[in-house]
């Protein structure tokens, strides 16, 4: 970064306009603080990759204009949840009573934040990769960029899941596999007639859809597909701690790629985009369990972690929230830097208010609710054997040609042919229902 | 309609927009830092064996950060490319 381009000090640096970023950004700039963003990619959006779908509410705190400016594709009107064992499938769908959250692409979506922050006042500056947080006398000072520097009063890293910076920074550990999942997509042409008349969606409606069983190759995780205005979002979130346990055992027969392509070819599913373009394939890690990946402190003295680099993501199985979290750990972290710089400065106490806000928030209450979900995702109960279950159970009400069981003896006789113990399973539902 | 074909990796790919830097931003610095088992769970495939040496390609990074994860500090070099360059996200 040629220093000359960038004259004096910041009052803060944001390191990342992704949406925690961008937020943040955006209230600085806002409230008058001089305020830049670095980011790596060619203008923002460029490296964001998420599943599909973003809460509209937490949002709408920042941008009130939401709704009738953001690139919003569909309003989800319909969750789906398929079970899938073999060539069965169950499925479960809710119609919504309102709307709540929205799909979009992450790419334009952040482009679109990004592009509210330079309005209001900050300067982006893209292409640029921070190497490092500057720290001086225990204070963070700046950011490094090569061999430049840029000061700040206040540095807020919104770098996102593979948290280098703060790693560095000495507030997080190297990422374990067993805190993250692989989520893999692929982008595919389908067309808005055929996305409509398929799913039976109106003109402006979406759909969720999460796929559970037979479609990880035994993996702990799932499938989900978003629709878009002409293109289905459709991908898988894979466990990488136990992804890479099953592979080193010699038990994955796919790669990676050919579980998608398994996903996208599959005989059920690809009936709604055929043979349809593919456009992009792209990947991303997300966080598993977020309050695991928390790093040991949200701030030091002139620092401030938002987003993903802070662990704030729910992964809950039928819905994935972090895009809604990220905002509004922005928008927290900004709140706290205008009161800090207004009164005493970024000091380590003003800065620990960051901190309390969180925890006072619906994000931390969310992942504490929560907290233990990645082990329920990981119990091949969930993943493998309750798929199955549903499906032997129906199988034996709708597959029976002449004396049909009736329901009682048709779970029984499943339950035993899956050789799970009724009461025992009756207490893992409910165990798994109370994380859920 | 019959069964779809998948579509090979390399082909898959193309789809993706890059703007390839001249050097990797990933390298192998010690083969026994890096697990062999990224042949399988790399989602670009860029890890593949040749002989008893696991060799990576940087050109179709998706940038996603598993093989970081996975390797040891001093087995594998990992950043992200510099100056805007790598995978050009545009409907993700």
């Amino acid at each position: 970064m040629a220093s000359n381009a960038l004259p004096g000090k910041f009052d803060v640096i944001v390191v990342g306009a992704g949406p925690a970023g961008s937020a943040a950004a955006y209230l600085l700039a806002k409230a008058g603080l001089k305020t830049l963003i670095i980011e790596r990619g060619r203008g923002a959006g460029t490296k964001e990759l998420f599943g599909g779908k973003i809460y509209a509410a937490p949002l709408r705190e920042v941008w009130p204009e939401l709704d009738k400016e953001a690139p919003i594709h569909r309003w989800v009107g319909r969750e789906r949840i398929s079970f899938v064992a073999g060539d069965r499938v169950s499925t479960v769908e809710f119609k919504l009573g309102r709307r709540v959250a929205f799909t979009t692409y992450l790419t334009e979506m952040a482009k679109w934040m990004a592009g509210k922050a330079v309005d209001a006042g900050a300067i982006l500056v893209d292409e640029v990769r921070v190497d490092e947080i500057v720290v001086r006398d225990g204070k963070v000072v700046g950011v490094r960029s090569g061999p430049d520097i840029v000061e700040a009063d206040v540095v807020i890293d919104a770098e996102g899941v593979n948290r280098m910076l703060l790693e560095k920074l000495g507030l997080a550990e190297k990422i374990s596999p067993d805190q993250v999942a692989l989520g893999v997509k692929e982008v595919i042409n389908v067309g808005k007639k055929n996305i409509q008349e398929k799913l039976m969606l109106d003109d402006d409606e979406g759909m969720a859809w999460f796929m559970v069983g037979d479609v990880t190759n035994g993996l702990p995780g799932g499938g989900f597909l978003y629709t878009m205005k002409d293109t289905i979002a459709l991908g898988l979130v894979l466990h990488v701690g136990k992804a890479y346990e099953a592979a080193k055992k010699g038990l994955l027969e796919k790669t990676v790629p050919q579980m998608v392509e398994a996903l996208r070819t599959h005989n059920f599913f690809s009936k709604i985009w055929g043979d349809a373009d593919v456009l992009e394939y792209g990947a991303h890690l997300t966080i598993e369990g977020g309050l695991r990946f928390m790093p040991r402190k949200l701030y030091m003295p002139g620092f401030l972690v938002v987003g993903d680099a802070a662990g704030f993501l729910l992964n809950t199985g039928y819905t994935i929230r972090g895009v809604d979290f990220a905002v509004y750990s922005g928008k927290l972290a900004a709140e706290t830097v205008i009161e800090a710089l207004n009164n005493g400065g970024p000091t380590g106490e003003n800065l620990k208010r960051y901190e309390d806000k969180v925890k006072a928030s619906f994000i931390y209450k969310e992942l504490v609710k929560h907290r233990g979900i990645e082990k329920v995702m990981e119990d091949p109960l969930f993943f493998t054997k309750l798929p199955a279950l549903l499906n032997t159970v129906f199988a034996k009400l709708y597959e029976a040609d002449y004396e049909e069981p009736t329901l009682l003896e048709a779970v029984t006789s499943s339950l035993e042919e899956s050789e799970i113990s009724l009461s025992r399973f009756m207490i893992k539902m409910l165990s798994i229902m109370s994380k859920l | 309609m019959g069964r779809l074909r998948p579509i090979k990796i390399e082909d898959l790919l193309q789809r993706t927009v890059y703007d390839v830097d001249e050097e990797p931003h990933i390298e192998i610095i010690k083969q026994e830092g890096v697990p062999k088992e990224l042949t399988k769970l790399c989602p670009c495939s860029c890890y593949s064996m040749v002989g008893e040496r696991l060799l990576y390609s940087y050109e179709g990074c998706l940038e996603c950060g598993l093989c970081r994860v996975l390797s040891e500090e001093w087995g594998l070099k990992w950043t992200y490319p510099k100056s805007g360059r790598g995978v050009q996200y545009r409907f993700t």
